[in-house]
């Protein structure tokens, strides 16, 4: 039983570094790429909220708008990007699936943990370069980020088993997947804060588990710890029944996938 | 006591039906319920059977009898509808040899990936990966991404990472007929050896000659039922036997069925002097003499089409009446009559079938056949189904012209 999972550790290891190097294998510079686009989108952002938009935020004034966006918008990227590239995992590895006998779940898990590994390097990359241009963050930020980081990747992965089994099913998921995320991202404080909502509002919201991780992002590297809340018990125990609900999914449906690639 | 290898007892397989969107989202319905799809496409029935350890099993039957879904039950690529299958040992598969081969990736990042899925530990695949390049025989190409590979070189380097993960039990479908000669004889060489060690393999094939040289028993699928399982010389030769008379059928059944489709019929197909109207029989070298009257409803003169057969298809001679520029005896106006006569018959002692065809008067088409069977007797040792006119050189006028080419005959 041992040896299974050493054998398994190692093809989801093929599997994630594979994931990876397909985005950059013909890349000139390569894996340079990882940290660059993160600071080119930084450079975006910052000119387009800063200068176009002029966008100010009442609990980032000592910081800046800048910074209170991308403490948020990396992990929520790398979290709908690993649901969105891992649901299709099954149906794009569908000859794969069809001839050779391995635990398929392994492919929108090892999606999910290539994604995050990318887009959490860009974010080391930005917060990095916003430590050294001396905006005022709290460098004890990571030691919270961490395990935020950790479970939203888990959250994320209990979600791409449900996407991912799901599509073999009912190929409309592909099409419903986006514009959904999109609804998600704009119903979560990332381009805005909370507080800057109606109270009707802010009450419904508060039940959205990403606004949670968003945060405690923010309290982390910016604002500060505001206290716990019933939500510091939701959202992890949420984020592992997914997970589990998920796998269990995912294990029903896995042997009939062929049947309907 | 020792316990089989593979066990499979009672396996049946629907495909369900998902043509249509919603017969998917009810299939997927019934999946989340608990419950089999099992309406749909009856691929396996019931099918029993066993691996003992060193034992190899081959499996037989006709195009779409079964055999790659069982196969790949038998992997666990998908499962079964009813029955279970146990598979103890390690296992590889050679379903494919190029799956899961990414064409953006290198050879060897191919190499790395299909060695995990094969259950070998980086350190394994560090020790073996001289051997797996030296098998596979690709030179520098290794470093190329697999898009840019032939289809052999896909399949050497598959082959390879299969032999070097060191299985027990070899489950292969009819890969190696993708090599070229000698890769595939490097294969069979290798698959031998490995029975040898004590190895067991599973074999999908159609070539029974494969089959009994590599197995010793078999399995005959037959529209997805075991129709004959055991010693692999005895359910090999009723399989073929089985396939010679349904391909004698099909010749009856398509011979009741012609003369429907074409305009030009045959009327009568005789031997001349023909004493059995079942089978002629003549004497080696004797002649024959064939007649044939073809109705033509249009009063255009067919063409008439005359061959001769081995008993199992094979043509030895076929002439036509508009090769010669023969022109058809009129009888009346619908009624043309054709005679031929073939003197002195080279055929060997044998069973032929001699056949009259009537053709659109261009030429081109065939709307009719009959056929009469053909017996030559006689003494002849000669081999091969046709005289050919000889003579033996007398040794002493030997010119230069044969020890050359006896010389170069040995070069390969």
């Amino acid at each position: 039983m041992r040896k299974v999972k050493n054998f398994n550790t190692v093809i989801f290891l093929q599997l994630v570094s594979r994931n990876i190097r397909t985005d950059y294998l013909e890349n000139v510079t390569g894996f340079a790429w990882l940290v660059l686009q993160p600071l080119l989108m930084l450079a975006v952002y910052a000119f387009v909220f800063s200068t176009i938009f002029q966008a100010r935020m009442p609990e980032a004034e000592g910081v800046g708008f800048v910074p209170f966006l991308a403490v948020a918008f990396w992990p929520w990227t790398a979290f709908s990007e690993a649901i969105l590239k891992a649901s299709s995992s099954i149906t794009a590895n569908a000859a794969l699936i069809g001839k050779v006998a391995f635990p398929s779940e392994l492919l929108p898990l090892s999606t999910v943990a290539a994604t995050f590994t990318m887009h959490l390097i860009g974010y080391l990359a930005v917060l990095l370069f916003l430590f050294l241009i001396g905006t005022d963050l709290h460098w004890l930020g990571f030691l919270w980020a961490i395990p935020l980081l950790l479970l939203l990747a888990l959250f994320a992965a209990g979600l791409a088993l449900f996407a991912s089994a799901l599509q073999v099913f009912i190929r409309d998921t592909a099409q419903i997947l986006p514009p959904l995320m999109t609804f998600w991202f704009f119903t979560t404080p990332i381009l805005y804060s909370s507080t800057m909502l109606p109270d009707q509002l802010q009450a419904f919201f508060r039940w959205n588990p990403i606004s949670w991780f968003v945060l405690r992002l923010r309290e982390a590297f910016i604002t500060g710890f505001s206290g716990f809340g019933l939500m510091d018990l939701l959202v992890p125990l949420l984020s592992l029944l997914t997970l589990l609900a998920g796998l269990g999914l995912f294990r029903r449906l896995r042997g009939h996938f062929e049947d309907f690639l | 006591m020792i316990q089989p290898l593979v066990q499979v007892e009672g396996v049946s397989k629907f495909y369900p039906r998902v043509h249509h969107p919603w017969e998917r989202l009810r299939a997927f319905a019934a999946l989340l319920r608990g419950k089999e799809p099992l309406h749909g496409a009856e691929v396996l029935r019931d099918v029993s059977f066993e691996v003992m350890p060193g034992e190899s099993y081959g499996i037989i039957g006709e195009n779409g009898a079964g055999k790659s879904t069982l196969l790949k039950v038998l992997t666990g690529v998908i499962s079964p509808s009813r029955g279970s299958v146990l598979v103890r040992p390690r296992v590889a598969a050679l379903l494919e040899l190029g799956a899961g081969f990414q064409p953006d990736f290198s050879g060897l990042d191919n190499v790395r990936m299909k060695a995990s899925l094969l259950g070998m530990s980086p350190t394994q695949l560090a020790q073996r990966m001289d051997e797996i390049l030296a098998f596979a025989d690709i030179g520098e190409y290794v470093h190329e991404p697999v898009k840019h590979y032939s289809s052999g070189m896909v399949v050497r380097l598959g082959f390879a990472v299969v032999a070097a993960s060191d299985p027990e039990l070899l489950i292969t479908d009819e890969v190696l007929a993708v090599g070229d000669e000698s890769f595939q004889k490097k294969c069979i060489q290798w698959i031998e050896s490995f029975l040898q060690r004590g190895n067991s393999l599973l074999l999908v094939s159609h070539s029974m000659f494969l089959v009994q040289k590599l197995c010793h028993r078999a399995l005959w699928l037959h529209e997805g039922r075991a129709h004959m399982q055991g010693d692999v010389f005895e359910v090999t030769q009723s399989y073929l036997a089985w396939h010679e008379t349904r391909v004698d059928r099909e010749r009856q059944h398509r011979q009741n069925l012609s003369g429907q489709g074409g305009l030009y019929r045959i009327e009568q197909f005789n031997i001349c002097n023909s004493v059995d109207p079942s089978e002629h029989v003549l004497q080696q070298g004797e002649a024959i003499e064939i007649s044939m009257t073809l109705i033509a409803p249009d009063g255009r003169p067919p063409v008439a089409l005359f061959g001769i057969v081995r008993a199992d298809g094979t043509a030895i001679y076929g002439v036509a009446s508009d090769f010669d520029g023969i022109v058809a005896e009129q009888i009346d106006e619908s009624r043309f009559r054709y005679r031929i006569r073939f003197t002195d018959l080279p055929l060997l002692p044998g069973s032929y079938s001699i056949r009259g065809h009537a053709m659109d008067p261009e030429g081109l088409r065939v709307c009719d056949t009959s056929e009469k069977r053909l017996r030559v007797k006689g003494q002849s040792r000669e081999l091969g189904f046709v005289r050919l006119q000889h003579e033996w050189i007398d040794g002493k006028d030997a010119d230069a012209c044969g020890m050359d080419t006896v010389k170069g005959s040995h070069s390969d």
